[in-house]
């Protein structure tokens, strides 16, 4: 399997003052495409910094980031913005839908920022996702009208909405019950069966038995790099 | 439901170059919706430039209507008039005992000089003006008794109701003809027709041969020119006043006898220009220099005057060129407070919605298409604030003359025009746009990271 995602002596710093903060350390990674990894590690560790970079929202200070080839670690802030809208999707722990939009133009809301013209074609996928996430009968609802697992669920559409090529999910069940966090877990598993490339990011030791391979952080470096040959889902 | 079989992403629209039309479009319609979350909000934010663009368009109105009210005055005027009037000189006021009869003012003679300037003086109205009272049978009514020639009527745009005015005839024959202006018509005669009747106006007849349409008086608006209500007035031809009148008028005051020698109370010239022209102005001022380099030579003392209205129209121009620059200043001043209302506004809503701007960036906005949602957002509200207060000032324009008139009983003439009103829609989105840039370069300059965090 190729590398899709591919960090190469990452390192990033935080300047506060004068004081110089070593978040990344040198962080050599590569995810293979399809692969399910999870990111773990205490807080400190450097783990939502790696995601933010990951995601395009932050750069490196030094190193490289190798997105399928693309080296995104120099672009600006402009093409980040673009790389964002056309290959990556995004799952919040806090779902972060927009409370004034309905659900369906939530999920077409990456489509608006790629620039994809809103005619029917755009609205079938949509509706077609939220189907998919089975919120086929709630096309309409604002967020608020729904409860934290179907807006989740929304929030997974909208992650779809642009074909990415990674899926970044940062602690994708932490604000949910266990039963609907199991219901998400299934929901990811599915679509990391389709081919999906998923990272995620939890501190959960029962989230993470759900993913295929575990890399563990701690203090800004890679502490154990693990396989899951037996991850839940696919049991 | 599988993933694979939704259908896929549509493929980015061929470029038309109208990408960013349909862009603005789609902001338009999202910062509609934003504003309408906050219905109250909104309007409360564009309340300074709804009262400042409705202030001034009501404003331009009443201030563009009262000077076309004095502007109209001075026409009727005639704005190519010169009005050279006797005037007592005020020596002879304080020394009025030293003779009996105080003889001042124009004479015959320089009227036949003025006549000499030619071409340039279409129309030339020697008038007397003595006060009388005017008797018909048991009705008598205080009024003026005008002695001109036939040119009055076309150089004071006098129309004859019924008859006519006085005529060449009437001066050449010293006829005893007389025409009465509506008012004093209407008071000598309130049942009977005039026409034909004889009038008594200072112990002799004069029969009524026509009576004025009525006129608008002309106001005082300033300068040397007195107020005239034409209304009145009794006229008879000059050379009538000569011989039955004669060069003395004997005017009573409290306590003491005074005689005045006046040949000439006033003569109203009509130069032949244009007066919407800058060679027809330059032409009036020349023959109104010229006629007082005459009288200065001629009289010995100054008891004449000479007004140009000329110059009171370009002075009512004048004000009005400094009270719309006024307007204007006061415009701008109240616009830009609305300009920073707006951004107050935009400031706590790019705050309020940091999480929003995260959300945002996160899925792929750039930071122009943030400067874009919140810039069309100001934009949006004062382009909506300015089109109210088009039409709240459009309604107080037709709304306060009414209420005036009724509670005050004063006239508010106004007058709309398209240019104040287009040029404060246009700058309410122009102060849109500029008061809107901060905020939106402020929402776009966010770190997506700490604005996905904020809440």
């Amino acid at each position: 399997m190729a590398a899709i995602v591919e960090v190469q002596d990452l390192i990033k710093n935080y300047y506060m003052g004068d004081v110089t903060v070593n978040v990344l350390k040198g962080l050599d990674l590569s995810f293979e495409e399809g692969d399910f990894v999870s990111l773990m590690g205490p807080s400190g560790s450097g783990k939502s910094t790696l995601m933010n970079i990951l995601g395009c929202l932050d750069r490196p200070t030094e190193g490289n980031y190798y997105l399928r080839d693309r080296d995104v670690a120099k672009m600006s802030d402009n093409q980040l913005s673009e790389v964002r809208s056309t290959y990556l999707g995004f799952i919040f722990q806090a779902y972060n839908l927009l409370p004034q939009y309905t659900v369906v133009e939530n999920i077409e809301l990456p489509l608006v920022y790629q620039g994809v013209p809103l005619d029917h074609r755009t609205k079938d996928r949509c509706v077609a996702l939220a189907e998919m996430v089975g919120l086929g009968d709630r096309l309409d609802h604002r967020p608020l009208q729904l409860s934290g697992g179907q807006q989740q669920r929304v929030a997974i559409a909208r992650a779809l909405v642009n074909d990415p090529q990674v899926i970044l999910a940062d602690e994708p069940t932490g604000n949910l019950d266990s039963r609907t966090s199991v219901e998400i877990m299934q929901m990811l598993t599915e679509l990391n069966k389709a081919g999906k490339t998923i990272i995620m990011v939890t501190h959960e030791n029962d989230i993470a038995e759900w993913s295929r391979r575990v890399v563990r952080l701690r203090d800004g470096v890679v502490e154990s790099d693990l396989r899951n040959e037996h991850p839940l889902g696919f049991r | 439901m599988d993933i694979r079989d939704i259908p896929p992403v549509p493929p980015l629209a061929a470029a038309t170059g109208f990408e960013g039309l349909s862009k603005i479009r789609r902001s338009f319609v999202l910062a509609v919706r934003s504003l309408w979350l906050h219905k109250l909000r909104a309007f409360l934010s564009v309340l300074g430039i709804i009262i400042g663009t409705s202030a001034v368009i009501a404003l331009m109105a009443f201030g563009k209507g009262s000077m076309q009210d004095a502007l109209e005055d001075i026409k009727r005027q005639g704005a190519t008039n010169i009005v050279v009037r006797s005037v007592k000189p005020p020596d002879e006021g304080a020394t009025a005992s030293r003779s009996f009869v105080a003889s001042y003012g124009l004479k015959t003679l320089d009227l036949t000089r003025m006549g000499t300037f030619g071409d340039a003086i279409s129309k030339m109205v020697p008038m007397r003006i003595f006060p009388a009272e005017v008797r018909y049978l048991d009705r008598m009514s205080n009024g003026r008794l005008v002695a001109t020639t036939e040119d009055y009527a076309a150089v004071n745009k006098l129309t004859p109701m019924s008859g006519r005015f006085l005529n060449d005839e009437d001066n050449f024959r010293k006829l005893n003809h007389c025409v009465l202006g509506a008012g004093l018509a209407d008071k000598l005669f309130p049942f009977e027709d005039p026409m034909g009747k004889s009038v008594v106006i200072r112990s002799q007849e004069y029969r009524v041969v026509g009576v004025l349409a009525d006129r608008m008086p002309t106001g005082g608006t300033g300068g040397s020119q007195a107020a005239e209500d034409y209304n009145n007035d009794v006229y008879i031809s000059f050379e009538t006043a000569k011989v039955r009148i004669g060069s003395t008028v004997v005017i009573r005051t409290s306590g003491s006898r005074g005689g005045e020698k006046v040949e000439v109370s006033q003569v109203t010239l009509t130069v032949d220009a244009d007066f919407e022209t800058t060679e027809g102005r330059e032409k009036v001022r020349a023959v109104g220099n010229a006629i007082k380099g005459m009288l200065k030579e001629d009289h010995l003392r100054e008891d004449w005057a000479v007004s140009v209205p000329l110059d009171r129209l370009e002075e009512a121009e004048r004000a009005q060129a400094r009270f719309t620059s006024l307007l204007v200043l006061i415009a701008s001043i109240s616009l830009f407070v609305g300009g920073i209302g707006i951004m107050n506004i935009m400031l706590a809503t790019v705050t309020e919605r940091t999480r929003e701007i995260g959300i945002r960036r996160a899925l792929g906005a750039k930071q122009r298409d943030i400067i874009i949602q919140f810039l069309v957002e100001a934009v949006v509200q004062t382009t909506v604030g300015g089109l109210v207060g088009l039409t709240f000032g459009v309604i107080l324009v037709f709304g306060l003359p009414p209420v005036s008139r009724w509670l005050f009983d004063t006239n508010l003439p106004a007058q709309l025009s398209w240019q104040p009103m287009a040029l404060s829609v246009g700058v309410s989105i122009v102060v849109g746009v500029v008061f809107g840039l901060y905020p939106a370069w402020r929402a776009a300059k966010l770190d997506p990271i700490d604005a996905l965090r904020h809440d």
